[in-house]
């Protein structure tokens, strides 16, 4: 029964524009101008850190401070966690997010991106601190309607950094080497950046030999390109794959299901039903 | 002032939290403030606490969870009460020793439970706030008798609209007893208010059946053919959430119609909207809606008991509509889905109309409400007077004999009541 002291780690707001610049707004700082915003790659488990970014606040005009990661700093694919320091080589603070305001990022499926495709986002992690989600991509296939029917799945996306030429296929490759990859035709729009595509399930299942497996899905828009991964980053959501959500169709006692990726990708999964 | 609130559970969500906290940050300007959590799950609260009111919690269930005392049932906390499985001999002591040595002027309660607790326990020089989030018509017989006898040595209750604050007059017999409507204060936004462009239209609130979600989505089903660049993004979790899934998916609706998981709070997401909506069969405030209007988005509800009705002033901030009916509701939403000037215009009135909420004029009202459980305190209780109440009694009566004619039935019968909340 003590008297708890809620006020410890700081909370952090900060606003995202069009062109993916991020502005942390920062609390008083006690070092007198000393303090440094610092962000850093989560490395993998067990692996050491390597890559950090260092932003130095300035005040602006309404006596807070701010620190602006601009959009030409390249934040390399994954997730980046935000800390304070008070001062060159002194000690980190996690940072706890305050209002994060994204809504510039809502609509960003309806701007075209050259290559190569930068995408940030800050979040909220799920033990209550602030990061940035990143993806940096040569060229992005945006995936932005789902259609399904009782044997097959459309879908209708979006090219960035690329534009679809003749001998364009749509692969969708299946995950851990089993399986045998399947092609189908995208169906181009007039400007060569949109594209749809249909996949037939009961095609897609005849390719694998066990009754389950994963497929992810990529488009190669010209015959000697590299393949482009078909996601869905260009909007606000950081974690995408408990949000949208496709219902899953029975082919051939196989349920087929479209779904997200932790890093938000699109793929086609088969599960045996029952 | 010293002020204590008794609340629940700090670390959860939900609108008596955020209410509880908004009040408190106010009354911290000038108030030396704390917030009693009866129970603690969690290392931080969900929501942001002003540092100048402190935490106090009694009972933290990640360490006392298996804590003898607390596998046996409440005795003080009323069996009728709906959190009463979460309550304990444990809860019973810790609450009224905190009661017992409380250094406050008045103490605040926040649930019916809690309200019972202040009642019982809390020492006579101390003033007594109970607050009722919930509403008294709603409450089961049984609650309502407890509260019936308890409530009158409460010296103020305050309800959160006019319509509930008239139930407590009509149907209970409460001399020199204080009743009035305090409503939810929700805080100045800091992120600029929406501009209506956003091709969004936003709900929030627990996944529960009362809140109707399914009506909503149905609803949005003639939004979605009609505009399909629009979205639905609904805001919480709760035991619907699979239910509701499967509507999507039926409705065909998962490229419109997203769960969005809980966020809180909920004003970056309010921002990224142009129309919010909600779609409850009764809510007892509507503390989603007025954050909503506070974010400059007109509210399409359902004019559902009680809150909807003294928030939304229909088609000038937002639109009100029969409870249960689909097509009103869809209609509704269209009319702004498709309507981009009045949507702005709306939404700029809801904006002005919503700063009655603020924590400003709440605050002066809770403040003066305080001032009088202290002083009524400081000079003794008033003698009740009885005489001028006489005939309102009487009507209360009939209402007293009813719930407990009903109570006894139920209790025969053994009917499990599940509070609407």
């Amino acid at each position: 029964m003590s008297t708890e002291q809620h006020g410890a780690p700081p909370r952090v707001g900060c606003v995202v524009d069009a062109d993916g610049r991020i502005t942390f707004d920062l609390p008083p700082d006690p070092a007198e101008g000393r303090q440094q915003v610092l962000l850093r790659l989560r490395p993998k488990k067990g692996q050491p850190e390597q890559t950090l970014h260092l932003l130095d606040p300035e005040p602006a005009d309404d006596g807070y401070r701010r620190a602006v990661l601009g959009p030409r700093t390249v934040l390399a694919e994954g997730r980046w966690d935000v800390y304070l320091l008070d001062g060159p080589g002194s000690e980190r603070q996690r940072l706890r997010p305050g209002p994060r305001d994204t809504r510039a990022l809502v609509d960003g499926h309806l701007r075209d991106r050259q290559s190569p495709l930068a995408v940030r986002i800050p979040y909220a992690t799920k033990d209550g601190y602030l990061a940035v989600r990143a993806w940096l991509r040569p060229a992005h296939a945006e995936a932005h309607t789902v259609d399904l029917t009782d044997r097959s799945m459309t879908v209708g996306a979006r090219l960035h950094g690329a534009s679809l030429q003749e001998g364009a296929v749509v692969r969708l490759r299946p995950r851990g080497g089993s399986g045998t990859e399947h092609t189908v035709e995208p169906r181009p729009a007039d400007d060569g950046r949109g594209l749809s595509f249909t996949v037939d399930y009961a095609e897609l299942a005849a390719g694998t030999g066990a009754a389950s497996g994963v497929w992810d899905v990529f488009v190669q828009p010209a015959a000697q390109a590299s393949a482009i991964r078909v996601g869905r980053l260009l909007d606000d959501v950081a974690d995408r794959k408990e949000v949208f959500v496709y219902p899953g169709v029975t082919v051939g006692g196989v349920v087929m299901s479209p779904y997200y990726t932790v890093d938000n990708d699109l793929s086609v999964k088969a599960e045996k039903s029952g | 002032m010293k002020i204590s609130f008794l609340l629940h559970n700090a670390y959860g969500i939900g609108g008596t939290i955020t209410t509880t906290f908004n009040l408190a940050q106010a009354l911290a300007e000038r108030h030396d403030v704390e917030i009693v959590s009866v129970l603690r799950h969690r290392e931080h609260p969900n929501f942001t606490l002003d540092p100048r009111v402190r935490l106090r919690p009694l009972v933290d269930l990640r360490q006392e969870k298996e804590h003898p005392l607390h596998l046996r049932p409440a005795k003080v906390f009323p069996r009728a009460e709906y959190r009463y499985q979460q309550y304990s001999e444990l809860t019973d002591q810790r609450i009224g020793e905190c009661l017992a040595t409380i250094d406050a002027d008045v103490v605040i309660g926040t649930r019916p439970g809690l309200n019972v607790h202040l009642a019982l326990q809390a020492p006579a020089h101390v003033g007594r706030i109970g607050q009722e989030h919930l509403t008294l018509d709603n409450h089961p017989p049984r609650l309502r008798n407890t509260l019936r006898r308890a409530y009158r040595r409460l010296d103020v209750i305050t309800t959160v609209t006019e319509a509930d604050a008239a139930a407590y007059r009509r149907k209970m017999t409460l001399p020199g007893v204080r009743v009035e409507a305090l409503p939810n204060s929700v805080p100045d936004p800091v992120l600029p208010a929406a501009d209506s462009t956003a091709k969004v239209i936003v709900a929030a609130g627990r996944l529960v059946p009362v809140k109707r979600y399914d009506l909503l989505i149905s609803a949005f089903a003639a939004v979605a053919a009609e505009h399909p660049d629009w979205q639905l993004r609904i805001y919480g979790k709760g035991e619907e959430h699979d239910r509701l899934r499967r509507l999507v998916d039926e409705l065909g609706l998962w490229n419109n119609v997203f769960l969005m998981g809980a966020a809180a709070p909920m004003e970056a997401e309010w921002v990224k909207g142009s129309i919010g909506a909600a779609a409850s069969n009764f809510e007892p405030f509507g503390m989603t809606i007025v954050e909503a209007m506070r974010c400059g988005l007109p509210v399409v509800s359902t004019d559902c008991p009680y809150g909807p009705g003294e928030i939304i002033d229909d088609g000038v901030d937002g639109r009100l509509v029969p409870v249960g009916d689909r097509d009103a509701l869809g209609a509704a939403l269209l009319e702004l889905v498709r309507d981009d000037e009045r949507r702005r215009r709306m939404g700029r009135k809801a904006l002005q109309n919503a700063r009655r909420f603020a924590p400003g004029p709440v605050l002066e009202q809770a403040e003066r409400l305080l001032g009088e459980a202290v002083s009524v305190r400081t000079a003794g209780r008033p003698a009740a007077q009885e005489r001028a109440r006489a005939r309102r009694a009487l009507v209360s009566q009939g209402f007293a004999a009813r719930d407990a004619a009903f109570t006894a039935a139920s209790g025969a019968l053994r009917i499990v009541r599940k509070g609407q909340r």
